[in-house]
């Protein structure tokens, strides 16, 4: 079952401290288009991040056929997913552990907080919950 | 994720590197030593309080990241809660604790009163007594976690410490506009 989905992480700062194409399709070309969605959809969820108190927003745009959905943290960082798939509780527990995964890696003392994650540990981590959860 | 240490370790561990600070890395500068000290409880803050937003919802305002710095934070870390808030509306808050664990084992004396520790503001106004600024240097590390916490649920504010009578120990966290 083939199923793209594109993952980044946003710091407090906008920058984009994590990327990943997390889909078991075969990458296409469009590839950078994913990254362009979901930097788009910053704006909206900017708006939408204070309106609500909870943690997961559930598909704040669509495009074509491809859905966005977003996890905001305490710290206001957003991690987001580009997929095509409806499964909102597999997408829900798949935020929760990245979100565990992520505290792990700031509880390192050497992690510059807003710096990009460049641990392969972790790289590995997220495309094995991407299997499991999507 | 929660590995427990004894609390005596941990107590052992701050009043260690408060005293290596001021007294062995920057002994001629407790200026210097006071502000290292509050930036690695700034850090402290910052990893704690991302830790322990995790299961609950997020804050819609100020006066519920400090309740939440008063309640849930404060007893993750001392197992009680802070037991007076008080604030004057603008950007103020006092936060009381009646018996500061980590002073628990400093001897009630007469004491000056102010202990500055903002971070715009380091020459503090240095108490004569030369116990009184080695309690005082203690207290940094406690408000660079309060100042840490609040910095990373986009708060940011200055935070000082106020003994002027132990054990109890008041916060005071002024929220910058």
């Amino acid at each position: 079952m083939a199923s793209t989905a594109c993952f980044i992480i946003v710091s407090r700062n906008d920058i984009p401290i994590y990327e990943a194409e997390v889909g078991s399709a075969p990458k296409e070309e469009a590839a950078h288009q994913h990254q362009f969605i979901l930097h788009a959809a910053l704006d909206i969820v900017q708006d939408l991040a204070w309106t609500t108190s909870a943690m997961f927003l559930k598909a704040v745009e669509r495009f074509n056929d491809l859905v966005v959905s977003v996890y905001v943290t305490a710290g206001h960082t957003r991690l987001m997913l580009l997929h095509d798939s409806r499964n909102e509780d597999g997408i829900k527990s798949f935020f929760q552990e990245v979100h565990e995964l992520y505290i792990k890696i700031l509880l390192n003392p050497l992690y510059l907080s807003g710096s990009r994650i460049t641990s392969s540990h972790f790289d590995t981590k997220v495309r094995a919950l991407a299997r499991k959860y999507l | 994720m929660g590995r427990e240490v004894a609390e005596t370790c941990m107590e052992g561990m701050i009043l260690e590197m408060v005293s290596a600070y001021s007294t062995r890395f920057y002994a001629t500068k407790p200026d210097l030593a006071a502000r290292r000290i509050e930036a690695i409880g700034y850090q402290v803050g910052l990893q704690l309080s991302e830790r322990y937003t995790t299961e609950r919802p997020r804050f819609g305002d100020h006066l519920e990241a400090i309740k939440f710095i008063c309640k849930d934070f404060w007893s993750e870390l001392f197992n009680k809660q802070i037991d007076n808030l008080r604030t004057n509306h603008r950007g103020t808050f006092v936060l009381q604790d009646n018996r500061f664990r980590w002073l628990t084992r400093i001897p009630i004396n007469s004491l000056p009163n102010k202990m500055d520790a903002s971070q715009h503001d380091p020459s503090a106004p240095t108490p004569d007594n030369k116990a009184a600024q080695d309690t005082s240097m203690h207290l940094y590390f406690p408000c660079g976690i309060i100042r840490g916490a609040l910095s990373s649920l986009g708060i940011p504010c200055a935070v000082s410490a106020d003994i002027s009578n132990l054990p109890a120990c008041s916060f005071v966290v002024r929220i910058k506009a």
